[in-house]
């Protein structure tokens, strides 16, 4: 879509007026400023906007927006930045609205189990902010150190918790909303439903294209009165796949199943000494919880599920200290992953869980037929995998078999009747692989709907959807960390 | 045929057809757009009397026939359907192999899968599985305009592309013909038990509704019923809190014991195990309470305030010289209620104001109303729906970009749409 081209002269003015609509201090438009913004955790897309601005209110949302759709501008809304997919990059020019300054807790209501949070509230401070009442806020992403609720909101963020808890869609009731054209309305609210279609639940996942939320009210839940994590050690990958489906199959419902494999066991305990065996093919960490009564007897149930299905060893954490450290070999993979390959590409593909054995197989003939190794780190009580490719950016020709190898991934989740994404998006960087699993009248209709919130196409363009300017271009791309990684903010997912 | 099973609301149909694959029902579409004909899509009919009274009948266009269950996959925790397959034989289905669609709409021999989705229904359960939105992972529709699209998949993560399945879950057919469903599933729990809780005053059972919701307790069901509904399940005068458990056994006993504990003080008489049968009445405990109601409403609250609701409620039907029933999915914050006029023949007029009063009320609380059920007579003096709003245009916006032609039960749903 071609929008305007701003004159320096024009844009003199232009910010002119922003300062004048949210302040001198909440907008930016040198380009050395503007570079923090130039991409999000999908290092290899960057993209410039005009403008960076920082708004405080609803109101002041509402009239960046209507600025933009004066001036034929495009505009995207951002929160940390955290996202994998270049979902919040801005189209080269234009206005990147963040929400970083609107970041509080509006109001918990206890009683009723709900909280109303600006969208720039990092996701881990609304159960920090709720946890002394005993509550917590269930989503969990892995980088909910820094993540926003409003990126979640975009993205319908998991986490390790989707498993028995769902993900963002399943814990928002209603959004305040600046529409594409600037209205603020609201869709849905603090009851539990709202009449007519389910526009909080569309909206959520709509990648910042259907309008930006400043407001939402979301579930809080009560903590769990017990919680109980167990370790289980696999000298084969299938034994490991198989303890997965039986764990499910003896009729209990975990509150996560989280898999890694050996190459990523190794890096872990290189790097942090976790405890892992070195030599085991496969380790699987299930982690249960609810009320304190009957946990023994569950705890036993699991472990007999992964010993029946052939774990060398099974261990459940004795005490909290050692379910953190359980937890910790799971958690600081990626931070792994950096001391032994100078460069990563996570993937995120979804797949039946009874496909593991089989998928896991061809992900690493896959990689290894382009002469890469391949780290699996992943949700596999869900079958969301987290592939992880290790390679050299300065070997030359490398960056683009990781890429290709990439793609063979997402049409082999696809194929298996899987999805190309479970929890980073689609953004620029799947918009091209959309293709694997949707009809050209499924993305038709999607399109449709797109157009009844966001008409002109300002909102967020080129996401999601297959464009020229995508297409032809490599798919997925290369990983570099950004900036609040190597601070140790965030982690991959 | 006989089309008296698809009269509604005293008009009978133009016709009603009973396609057997995704092709033929393309076909009818494509001859009733042709035509100019609405089309109302049709499970079991069992939300056949909800909605604003059409303009024309239309052509019914039954899914009976597509009702195979079409994979389990046990390992997967998934299941896909084809619409037309009544939610009781799905449950039949599914529970010879441990697992369940951990969903319990009133009526679910008749409704079927699609029909559920979308009319959005669900039942006591929903306090802790939630509701259709919550399990419907993947859907296959046929638009208005005869195209066939998917939205979701068969995985129970998937955030590709928009999420097509929270569109069509109580859309109430506008969108496009559900003709298959992918559902996320559940294993079975090892024991469940539905216990109740009497109450001499309805306000100390709803505080012990609160009680309960912020304590350790993990009920699958937190019900309230006032003394009118809890006759049609047995119970003697008072209000009644109706709880489920499930889980392991001593899980399940342990519940029972810590709920006695918690609601004694308030005034709560001990706990009495219900039949396994109430689970299936509690959804229509207070339509029931009266041989013949004058109007059934439901009201969506903030879920603190439903005992006050049902008070109030009441009291406003008294005060105009009537009766009226109440039963509550507590904990979420979901009212049925239903109006009855004990002189005989209620005057529509009296009724009405009934139900303006309880509208009023939802409002008040940042809640709405839906009339669930009543005659044309009430229907042309009361709105079914409430006025939604701003939200309302973005609405008949996308009725308009997704079934231009109009042709998906029109004039029924929110908004006009």
């Amino acid at each position: 879509m071609a929008m305007a081209v701003l004159t320096d002269a024009r844009k003199r003015d232009l910010r002119r007026e922003l300062e004048a609509l949210v302040g001198r201090g909440a907008v930016l438009s040198d380009p050395d400023e503007l570079l923090v913004y130039e991409s999000d955790g999908l290092t290899l897309f960057r993209a410039l906007a005009d403008f960076v601005v920082f708004p405080t209110s609803a109101e002041h949302v509402s009239a960046i927006v209507k600025l933009a759709n004066r001036e034929d501008l495009p505009f995207v809304a951002r929160g940390a930045g955290t996202g994998l997919s270049g979902g919040c990059l801005p189209a080269e020019g234009g206005i990147v609205i963040s929400l970083m300054r609107m970041n509080r807790v509006l109001e918990v209501d206890y009683d009723n189990q709900v909280a109303v949070v600006e969208p720039g509230l990092v996701n881990l401070h609304l159960s920090w902010a709720v946890g002394p009442a005993g509550y917590y806020y269930a989503p969990d992403p892995s980088s909910q150190q820094a993540c926003t609720i409003g990126g979640n909101i975009a993205n319908n963020s998991g986490g390790p918790h989707t498993l028995k808890y769902g993900v963002t869609v399943n814990h928002v009731l209603g959004l305040e909303v600046v529409m594409p054209d600037g209205e603020i309305v609201w869709l849905g609210g603090k009851t539990r439903e709202s009449q007519g279609y389910d526009l909080p639940g569309i909206f959520v996942g709509s990648e910042g294209t259907f309008g930006i939320a400043t407001k939402i009210v979301v579930r809080i839940l009560r903590k769990p009165q017990a919680v109980k994590t167990v370790l289980a050690v696999f000298d084969r990958v299938e034994q490991a796949s198989a303890a997965v489906s039986e764990v499910i199959a003896r009729g209990l419902v975990p509150a996560a199943v989280e898999m890694i494999d050996r190459l990523t066991i190794q890096a872990v305990e290189d790097a942090f000494g976790c405890g892992y065996p070195r030599d085991a093919a496969a380790a699987v960490l299930v982690e249960l919880d609810g009320l304190a009564e009957g946990m023994s007897a569950q705890t036993e149930r699991i472990v007999q599920a992964c010993r029946d299905s052939g774990a060398r060893e099974v261990r459940a954490a004795r005490d909290e200290a050692e379910r953190q450290l359980l937890w910790k070999g799971r958690k600081s993979a990626f931070g792994a992953y950096g001391r032994i390959s100078p460069a990563y590409m996570v993937m995120d593909g979804v797949i039946p869980r009874t496909k593991l054995p089989y998928v896991l197989a061809r992900v690493n003939e896959i990689v290894a037929s382009h002469g890469l190794r391949v780290g699996n780190v992943f949700h596999a009580g869900d079958g969301n995998l987290h592939p992880n490719i290790l390679y050299d950016p300065r070997v030359s020709g490398e960056e683009e078999r990781v890429v290709q190898a990439g793609a063979e991934i997402m049409r082999l989740c696809a194929e298996v009747g899987g999805s190309i994404s479970g929890e980073h998006g689609i953004g620029l960087e799947k918009a091209d692989f959309m293709a694997f699993i949707f009809s050209p009248a499924d993305l038709e209709f999607m399109q449709g709907l797109k157009r009844a919130f966001n008409p002109t196409g300002r909102c967020n363009p080129g996401k999601v959807f297959p464009t020229r300017k995508s297409c032809g271009e490599a798919g997925p791309s290369a990983y570099r960390p950004h900036p609040i990684e190597e601070k140790g903010l965030a982690q991959r997912f | 045929m006989d089309l008296g099973p698809y009269v509604v609301e005293g008009r009978s149909p133009e016709a009603a057809v009973f396609p057997g694959s995704v092709d033929e029902v393309r076909a009818v579409v494509a001859l009733a757009a042709t035509e100019g004909v609405p089309i109302v899509p049709w499970g079991g009919g069992t939300a056949a009397s909800l909605g604003t009274p059409a303009a024309r009948a239309g052509l019914v266009l039954g899914l009976a026939r597509m009702a195979r269950l079409l994979e389990h996959e046990p390992g997967d925790l998934t299941a896909t359907v084809e619409a037309g397959m009544p939610v009781a034989a799905l449950q039949t289905a599914l529970r010879a192999r441990g697992q369940w669609l951990s969903l319990d709409p009133p009526d679910a021999e008749r409704a079927t899968i699609g029909g559920v989705i979308a009319a959005n229904a669900s039942g006591p359960r929903r306090h802790l599985y939630g509701t259709p939105r919550d399990l419907l992972i993947g859907v296959t529709v046929v638009t208005g305009e005869g195209a066939l699209v998917r939205g979701g998949g068969k995985v129970v993560k998937n955030v590709a592309g928009y999420d097509l399945p929270k569109l069509f879950v109580g859309s109430f057919g506008t969108l496009g013909i559900i003709v298959e469903v992918t559902v996320k599933l559940r294993p079975l729990p090892d024991a469940e038990r539905l216990v109740a809780v009497r109450f001499d005053r309805l306000k100390d059972a709803g505080t012990a509704v609160r009680t309960v919701t912020g304590s350790d307790l993990i009920p699958s069901a937190l019900e309230l019923l006032d003394a009118e509904a809890g006759r049609s399940l047995g119970s003697g005068p008072g209000a009644s809190l109706v709880v489920g458990f499930d889980g392991l056994a001593e899980q399940v006993a342990w519940q029972c014991d810590e709920l006695r504990r918690l609601t004694a003080p308030l005034g709560g008489h001990g706990i009495a195990p219900l039949p396994d049968e109430a689970w299936s009445r509690l959804c229509t405990a207070a339509r029931a309470a009266f041989a013949t109601p004058a109007a059934v409403m439901k009201l969506v609250v903030l879920p603190v305030t439903v005992a006050d609701v049902m008070e109030q409620g009441a009291n406003a039907v008294r005060q105009r010289g009537l009766l009226s029933a109440w039963s509550a999915h507590a904990g979420v914050g979901v009212l049925t209620a239903a109006v009855f006029s004990p002189g005989g023949q209620a005057d529509p007029a009296a009724i009405a104001a009934v139900l303006e009063d309880w509208r009023g009320m939802a409002g008040a609380g940042g809640g709405y109303a839906v009339l669930e059920w009543a005659p044309l007579t009430v229907k042309a003096l009361v709105p079914v729906w409430d006025a939604p709003g701003a939200a309302g245009r973005i609405m008949q916006r996308i009725k308009a970009q997704l079934d231009p032609l109009a042709i998906l039960n029109p004039g029924r749903f929110v908004a006009g749409i």
